[in-house]
């Protein structure tokens, strides 16, 4: 085999190891010729990666600065601990006293108190507090080693800090909420590297002067004739390029928009906020529905309307609940609410934006789908997003029936999730009958419930003014996208964290029908 | 959808399905809209779809549909006597609980499991069915302690009765203070002058509906083979059905039933005299012509029988061009032909149904909006922008919001999700000041949906932010973004100065795209990112994406 050439950063930081034997990161930046700390992490890197020098231990450093509570109390010339043991101990016992006389922060009152009582430095007796003792405590201690250097631009760091005064910086620096924080602990890892067998024999074997780079003036005046190039070695990590890029989930969601496009499905567009005409009425789920009331639907305080149905489209609604209409329905017999009906909510199911499209003229025949943002009242958990995505639709055509309805379930089987073992069961849902619903076995889930589908009760179709038979559908994408990003926690679809997200890779095509064959 | 749980030797059993054939349970539960949730021991966890069939949410439901759909159907309280007790009702409940149906049931002493079961299906129905009790709430007494004719009446708060599991007697409205069950339904009474009361003719209190029964009468123990059902309640056909629901367990368990009558002075939807338990017998007639519309094929008039029997329809009768049934009394779910196309559906079988793709030819297309999204996309990542998608959801106090600030929601769950997002500029900062350890630059941006109000209507709109963070992160990143946004859009772009609080006075604009007002660009106010955490500089711009 070859000897792997050495690139001029990593024979820049192989020499100055060969001289020292080994060295940590701060003294190899400031002795090795090393252009700059970017170069030092390259080139450090290959030559771990490639067996020319070893990780010969590391150390962690932690800094400390401080956060904006730190920042106040530097302002104010003491921590509110130390002002309210001064105050203390100036004779000012009693809690209203102290707390109308103070000069710190009355919001940090509290907080002040309860460590200066946990410290010993006073002691509480019913409302008024009284000094123990007189002596140096440490919060003296904490300002003086870290609130002073710090002022002065000098570096904490936290090991050489006394123990108790660093176990307080440790307390008081949460890993969240750092708004609210007094300090900041930064830690980084520093390495001391060490030069191998394999490095020194590199470094010898490298010898002359090869070319590195390939130049505009070389190629101009003809010098690369006749030179060397240096070898490359490919066993080092590319190097990283900071890019733009789609999200994983909106990927994945693009992908199954395309193939709805695909397969005849014309796209439908609604607003999140809804009246409650159409997001349950239309649908014809009475009004004492139980996944109505305020557990299980957002209503908006406001009083700007959601888009209103027309009159008429109301009246027959209503009439269609109280007792059927023409529908050939005893309908849900109650006294149906008109204003409640106009009532805000957060859109709940995707469901009302079939039934938007059924009230305003859809085509028939036509395929429609939609991916609408949808909330519920449910505790976000690993399980639950406060808001989430529903992929929904209606298909309508004068000759669709069930046999249609089971027919696109088996399309959904096959080109979403890519699986060709599947199981209809029969569902319920408020607004269609018959109901199905649709198992799928898919090869790593198992059998998982894909989506439902049904037709439309005349009582959600005639009010609308269709008469056409029409097949509602819904599929549930959450755990294919999952399983597409390799996410086992569905907080992480929709992640603030830009280092997970950069992490995260999204791969539709396999996940998504057509990746059966593959 | 409800989920209960039962015993799986008294499913079994009810069902008359040997233990060693249980395999075939799944097939039977689904054909009910029911699966396995989960099982424990003998405890067997079952899910319900139907929200419209609490005749199924109890094991002698289930029991019965699996009996049916194996050895069709069944006798429900076909040959009842006539009332032989009353119950008179106070024209004064009207104000506060109006409905009562009740009735008498004699039986083999009941055994821990099925008064277990028993009380189960009491507790599923008057919580989900009867939504907490409101629309209907269920008594059961021991039969041999009463004497009737019992009274339903309103009584004044301080009566005073002896709850079942208390150590003595007590007002009413301590009641609702001191006991568990008071202070969870206390608020079924609230404003009511007069409360509901039941006693026997001796004048001895039966319960204090819907929160507690009496502790004389009004607890049923193993061994007790008589018994006194009643459902009180605020709506009609809840509280019969439910009476109805009970009665068919309790025959099914090999009781009799004895119908009470209802005396209602005052009258009721049923008159002034009701027995009960009182079956709704709803009729549904379908059309061999709809059965075709939905299912395809024109139906065999000859296997419609078969099918009725294994749904447990009551009664058929096949003509020559529509079926018309009717359902058990149990069921009062039948509002429309289609729902018994559906039971034929069911019956005949899902899989004997031939899948069909729909033939017509139709259009697929995207929606404009999402198009125009697409593009601005692909723009801003080849820009090297890293696009977030992020919750619509907000803290009502969202720093960065537009004003007027976000929506509110009225019953929010928690503070962190307690308003719909009118700017995606609240959620890109705090993604920044969640990502300081993600190397720089960070150029984030999102395209989404946001909330507003215009004219006194909510709005939805589609918007682009965009927020550049780092070192030296300055107005021009933002501005640079902008423009070439603008310029691949073809649109022309004009600034000019604009008050907003995000902003840094003076280095903050309003956007004109062709001439139209569509959003604002800054440098992100020092205040701003130290509220939030954040320890870079930033810019950023948030236009309306129908603009570009």
């Amino acid at each position: 085999m070859e000897a792997a050439e050495l690139h001029p950063l990593e024979r820049a930081l192989l020499s100055y190891l060969a001289s020292k034997g080994r060295a940590g990161e701060a003294d190899i930046l400031s002795g090795s010729g090393l252009p700059d700390e970017g170069s030092y992490r390259r080139a450090s890197q290959w030559v771990l990666s490639r067996g020319l020098a070893r990780e010969a231990g590391r150390s962690v450093e932690s800094t400390v600065s401080l956060g904006p509570l730190g920042r106040e109390a530097l302002e104010r010339g003491g921590t509110p601990e130390l002002m309210l043991l001064s105050a203390v101990r100036s004779g000012r016992a009693d809690f209203s006293e102290l707390q109308a006389g103070g000069s710190f922060d009355p919001s940090r009152w509290g907080s002040a108190l309860g460590a200066l009582v946990k410290a010993g430095a006073v002691s509480r007796d019913g409302n008024s507090l009284r000094a123990a003792g007189s002596g140096r405590t440490v919060f003296h201690e904490l300002w003086d080693r870290v609130y002073e250097p710090l002022s002065r631009g000098e570096t904490v760091e936290l090991s050489t800090l006394p123990e108790g005064v660093g176990d307080l910086v440790l307390s008081r620096s949460p890993r969240r909420g750092k708004g609210r924080a007094e300090f900041i602990v930064t830690e980084s890892v520093r390495l001391v590297l060490e030069i191998t067998g394999e490095g020194l024999a590199a470094l010898g074997a490298a010898g002359g002067e090869a070319v590195g780079r390939l130049t505009q003036e070389m190629l101009a005046d003809g010098s690369w004739r006749g030179r060397d190039f240096r070898r490359y070695s490919f066993d080092m990590p590319p190097p990283r390029i900071p890019c733009g890029r789609l999200h994983p989930y909106r990927i994945f969601l693009d992908t199954v928009r395309r193939k709805f496009i695909s397969m005849g499905f014309k796209e439908m567009r609604g607003s999140i906020a809804e009246t409650e005409f159409w997001n349950n009425d239309a649908l014809y789920m009475p009004q004492f529905h139980p996944a109505r009331d305020i557990h299980d639907v957002y209503f908006l305080d406001t009083q700007d309307a959601a888009g209103w149905p027309d009159p008429a489209t109301l009246r027959r609604v209503a009439s269609t609940h109280e007792d059927g209409w023409e529908t050939g329905s005893r309908g849900w017999e109650y006294p149906y609410d008109r204003a409640r009906a106009l009532t805000a909510v957060l859109r709940s199911q995707g469901t009302a934006l079939s039934a938007r499209c059924l009230g305003s003229g859809p085509s028939i025949p036509g395929r429609y789908f939609g991916i609408a943002r949808c909330f519920r009242y449910d505790q976000v958990d690993a399980t639950h997003l406060p808001d989430f995505f529903q992929m929904e639709g209606i298909v309508i055509g004068e000759t669709i029936d069930f046999r249609h309805l089971l027919g696109l379930l088996r399309l959904f089987a096959v080109e979403i999730a890519g699986v060709d073992e599947y199981e209809y069961l029969p569902a319920y849902f408020p607004f269609t009958e018959p109901s199905v619903e649709l198992m799928v076995k898919h090869p790593t889930l198992g059998w998982i419930e894909l989506g439902g589908a049904g037709l439309f009760r005349p009582e959600v179709t005639e009010p609308l003014g269709v008469t056409a038979p029409v097949i509602a559908w819904g599929l549930g994408l959450d755990r294919l996208a999952m399983l597409a990003m390799k996410l086992s926690d569905i907080r992480d679809l929709m992640t603030s964290d830009l280092s997970r997200l950069r992490r995260m890779t999204v791969l539709p095509d396999r996940v998504l029908g057509g990746a059966r064959n593959a | 959808m409800p989920r209960i749980e039962m015993s799986r030797t008294d499913l079994l059993g009810l069902a008359g399905i040997p233990q060693e054939s249980e395999d075939g349970l799944a097939a039977l539960l689904a054909s009910l809209k029911a699966e396995k949730a989960g099982a424990e021991g003998d405890i067997l966890k079952i899910e319900l779809k139907d929200t419209n069939r609490p005749d199924l949410w109890c094991v002698e439901g289930i029991a019965r549909g699996i009996r049916c759909l194996l050895g069709g159907r069944e006798d429900h309280l076909s040959r009842l006597p006539a009332p032989s007790a009353a119950v008179e009702v106070d024209p004064a409940v009207r104000e506060v609980r109006p409905w009562i149906a009740a009735f008498a049931a004699r039986g083999p002493s009941l055994s821990p499991m099925v008064l277990d079961a028993l009380i189960a299906s009491q507790e599923k129905l008057a919580s989900s069915f009867g939504r907490n009790r409101k629309s209907a709430a269920i008594g059961f007494y021991r039969l041999g302690d009463i004497r009737f004719p019992v009274r339903y009446s309103a009584v004044p708060p301080d009566t005073v009765f002896h709850p079942l599991g208390e150590p003595g007697e007590m007002p009413l409205h301590e009641v609702l203070d001191r006991t568990e069950a008071g202070r969870k339904y206390a608020g079924l009474l609230a404003g009511k002058r007069l409360w509901p009361f039941l006693s026997d003719a001796g004048g001895a209190p039966l319960s204090f509906p819907p929160v507690l029964n009496s502790e004389d009468t009004g607890r049923l123990q193993p061994g007790d083979c008589e018994i006194f059902c009643e459902v009180t309640g605020t709506d009609w056909s809840t509280v019969h059905l439910t009476s109805v629901i009970l009665a068919c367990n309790l025959e099914d368990r090999g009781f009799g039933i004895e119908p009470v009558e209802i005396r209602y002075p005052a009258g009721s939807p049923g008159g002034e005299r009701v027995a009960t338990p009182a079956a709704f017998s709803d009729r549904l007639e379908a059309g061999f012509d709809l059965i075709e519309r939905i299912t395809g094929s024109p139906p065999d008039p000859a296997s419609i029988p078969g099918a009725l029997s294994r749904m447990d329809y009551a009664s058929w009768s096949v003509g020559p061009a529509s079926v018309d049934a009717v359902l058990a009394p149990y069921r009062h779910d039948g509002m429309h032909p289609v729902d018994l196309v559906e039971d034929l559906a069911i019956a005949a079988g899902f899989s004997s149904f031939e899948p069909l793709l729909p033939a017509e030819y139709t259009l697929g297309a995207s929606a404009p909006e999402e198009d125009r999204l697409d593009a601005i996309r692909a723009i801003l990542v080849g820009l090297g922008c890293e696009e977030l998608l992020l919750p619509v959801l907000q803290a009502r106090e969202s720093a960065g919001s537009a004003p007027p600030g976000p929506i509110p929601i009225l019953n929010p769950m928690t503070a962190e999700y307690s308003a719909v997002r009118n700017s995606l500029v609240p959620g890109l900062l705090r993604a920044e000041a969640a990502s300081a350890h993600a190397a720089y630059p960070h150029r984030l941006f999102e395209a989404g949906e946001v909330l507003g109000a215009e004219g006194g209507s909510l709005l939805t709109r589609m918007t682009v932010a965009v927020c550049v963070f780092g070192n030296d992160a300055q107005f021009g990143d933002a501005h640079a973004i902008l423009g070439v946004l603008a310029g691949y859009r073809g649109v022309e772009l004009a600034l000019q100065p604009h008050p907003d609080e995000r902003f840094i006075a003076g280095r903050c604009a309003s956007v004109r795209l062709g001439g139209r007002l569509c959003g604002v660009i800054g440098e992100l106010h020092p205040g701003l990112l130290d509220s939030m955490g954040i320890s870079r500089p930033g810019s950023a711009f948030e236009v309306d994406a129908e603009g570009l």
